[in-house]
């Protein structure tokens, strides 16, 4: 956490973020560059050099983030429409002609539709094609219309304090992607995990106690091991310890609950096992609690950074599982995809159950401003009548 | 082997958001703008059906879909309203409307003067040479 401790001195803390997440924040200032030298400026051009510290910020985001199988199609789909959507935006930003601008909006829109159906939102995916087609036709219509009579017009070969306005987006960017990654990076974990596989995989005893450290080295036989505690502090969060003790208040969530308690219990029991063991040395109980919490990890690991309500309030089921419900890891580590198959039907449930006043005012919303667009454009100036 | 996180979709829509958020600030031209403003809801979009897909409930892809309903009324009203704009400046130039700025503010000049713009190389001028041909004679008509 960056800011829980920031109180107290926070330009220390910022020191620290900057110290440890620099390769985060590298590509995000040659980012922040490349932008801002190519936002068009009325005498300089620099569009070789922005281009260049552009290309070089993708790469290096690239070898920073992608630690994920690469083989599997979705991360491949994944990494191109995004990269695909970031590079588009910022020539989007960038361009000097509104032709090229909105082309590459378009681009924007395809990819991020790209995005949805990688998400399991299908409904979604045709439905922004569609609007957003719409809206870019006109759009477009309106720039041939209006921006192109008389060439480039001066507003678009000049920007309005371009440094200022690429640091605000870009200090923000940085502020989301270190808060991001403070609260939902699972590397610590994964490599607590992987510790823990060692020692499921460890032959002899002496093996299992390079990874765990020697109990005999401790000053008076007593203490704690090290691997166990920190596994233990991963889910001292409030929302689990209210999973291992509270009370459910729905009938189907219970049996849920349930389980997810059993296996927090389970998993702070198995920990606390494993050190006994440690103590006592004995190889083969070491390795199949070790195998246990691995598993056990596994499937706890999407609880990490999750933010959800208290699990006590009745919520409605009818979008899908409520949003206290405890999410469930599967044996890969990813949460087990609960959204319905049926896309578009499910999307008519949810609509015409929870969110009914919320279409209703939408179509309210669409009537007038309807009856608003016709009223502001067609209105005539006395020459033009 | 690990797979694809809620975090990497999160990044994704925080990065759009903040580019549009810099076009936004940065770009003059109306219509720009408002393209920037649809890239920023984009990023939200982005966002919320990530959400949804992992938590397992539709509530974020019901939200996206108020989200294009809000973007398309947008749409006919900004475009609308840039339409009556042009009608008033002859230009698409949002510093043409600074006397709309709130009361004490100084008015932003243009410091750089625009480069001149690129003359077109004239045309080359042919310089008749050689004989005029000579024009066939009409051929009386032998009717």
């Amino acid at each position: 956490m960056i800011f829980a401790d920031a109180t107290p001195d926070r330009w220390a803390a910022l020191g620290q973020f900057l110290r440890e997440d620099w390769p985060l924040l590298l590509p995000l200032a040659l980012g922040f560059l490349a932008v801002y030298l190519l936002m068009p400026q009325a005498q300089k051009s620099w569009k070789i050099p922005g281009a260049a510290l552009g290309a070089l910020a993708l790469v290096l985001v690239g070898t920073i983030l992608i630690q994920h199988d690469f083989l599997l199609i979705e991360g491949a789909l994944f990494y191109a429409f995004a990269g695909i959507a970031i590079l588009a935006g910022g020539m989007m930003v960038t361009q000097r002609n509104p032709v090229h601008s909105a082309l590459s909006f378009a681009l924007v829109v395809l990819s991020t539709c790209g995005l949805f159906l990688l998400l399991g939102a299908p409904f979604l995916m045709a439905a922004t094609i569609i609007v957003y087609a719409g809206a870019i036709v006109v759009t477009f219509l309106f720039v041939i219309m209006l921006a192109q009579q008389a060439g480039l017009s001066s507003a678009d070969q000049r920007t309005r304090e371009p440094f200022l306005a690429c640091l605000a987006g870009f200090v923000l960017i940085a502020a989301l992607v270190g808060v991001l990654h403070k609260n939902y990076d699972t590397s610590e974990f994964d490599r607590l995990l992987d510790r823990v596989q060692r020692v499921s995989r460890a032959k002899t005893s002496a093996e299992a106690m390079v990874v765990l450290g020697d109990p005999g080295v401790l000053p008076d036989g007593k203490g704690t091991l090290e691997l166990v505690d920190q596994l233990h502090k991963y889910f001292q969060t409030d929302r689990l310890k209210s999973l291992a003790r509270e009370d459910s208040a729905s009938k189907p969530e219970k049996e849920r609950e349930g389980m997810e308690r059993e296996l927090v219990l389970g998993y702070q029991d198995l920990l606390a096992d494993l050190e006994q063991a440690w103590f006592a040395r004995e190889l083969p109980v070491m390795v199949s609690l070790a195998t246990k919490i691995h598993r056990v990890g596994i499937r706890l690991r999407p609880y990490i950074g999750m933010l959800s309500p208290p699990t006590g309030l009745p919520m409605s089921n009818l979008s899908g599982a409520p949003a206290n419900a405890p999410m469930v890891g599967d044996a890969t580590g990813r949460g087990v995809e609960r959204l319905p198959a049926a896309n578009v039907a499910a999307i008519g449930r949810s609509l015409f159950t929870d969110y009914l006043i919320a279409v209703e005012l939408a179509a309210m919303l669409l009537l007038v401003a309807t009856i608003g667009a016709i009223v502001i454009a067609g209105r005539r100036t006395e020459e033009l009548r | 082997m690990t797979p694809l996180t809620l975090e990497n979709y999160l990044i994704v829509g925080a990065i759009l958001f903040a580019l549009g958020l810099v076009g936004f600030l940065a770009r003059r031209n109306l219509i720009l703008m408002f393209l920037s403003a649809e890239m920023m809801l984009q990023g939200v979009a982005l966002n919320l059906v990530a959400f949804s897909r992992y938590r397992g409930n539709l509530g974020g892809q019901v939200l996206t879909l108020f989200i294009i309903t809000v973007a398309a009324c947008e749409a006919a009203i900004a475009l609308a309203l840039i339409l009556m704009l042009y009608r008033r400046r002859k230009s698409l130039d949002v510093s043409l409307w600074q006397d709309l700025r709130e009361a004490g503010q100084e008015r932003i000049g243009d410091d750089e003067p625009l480069p001149p713009p690129p003359t077109e190389a004239p045309l080359p001028h042919l310089a008749p040479a050689g004989a005029e041909p000579v024009q066939p004679k009409q051929e009386e008509s032998h009717v």
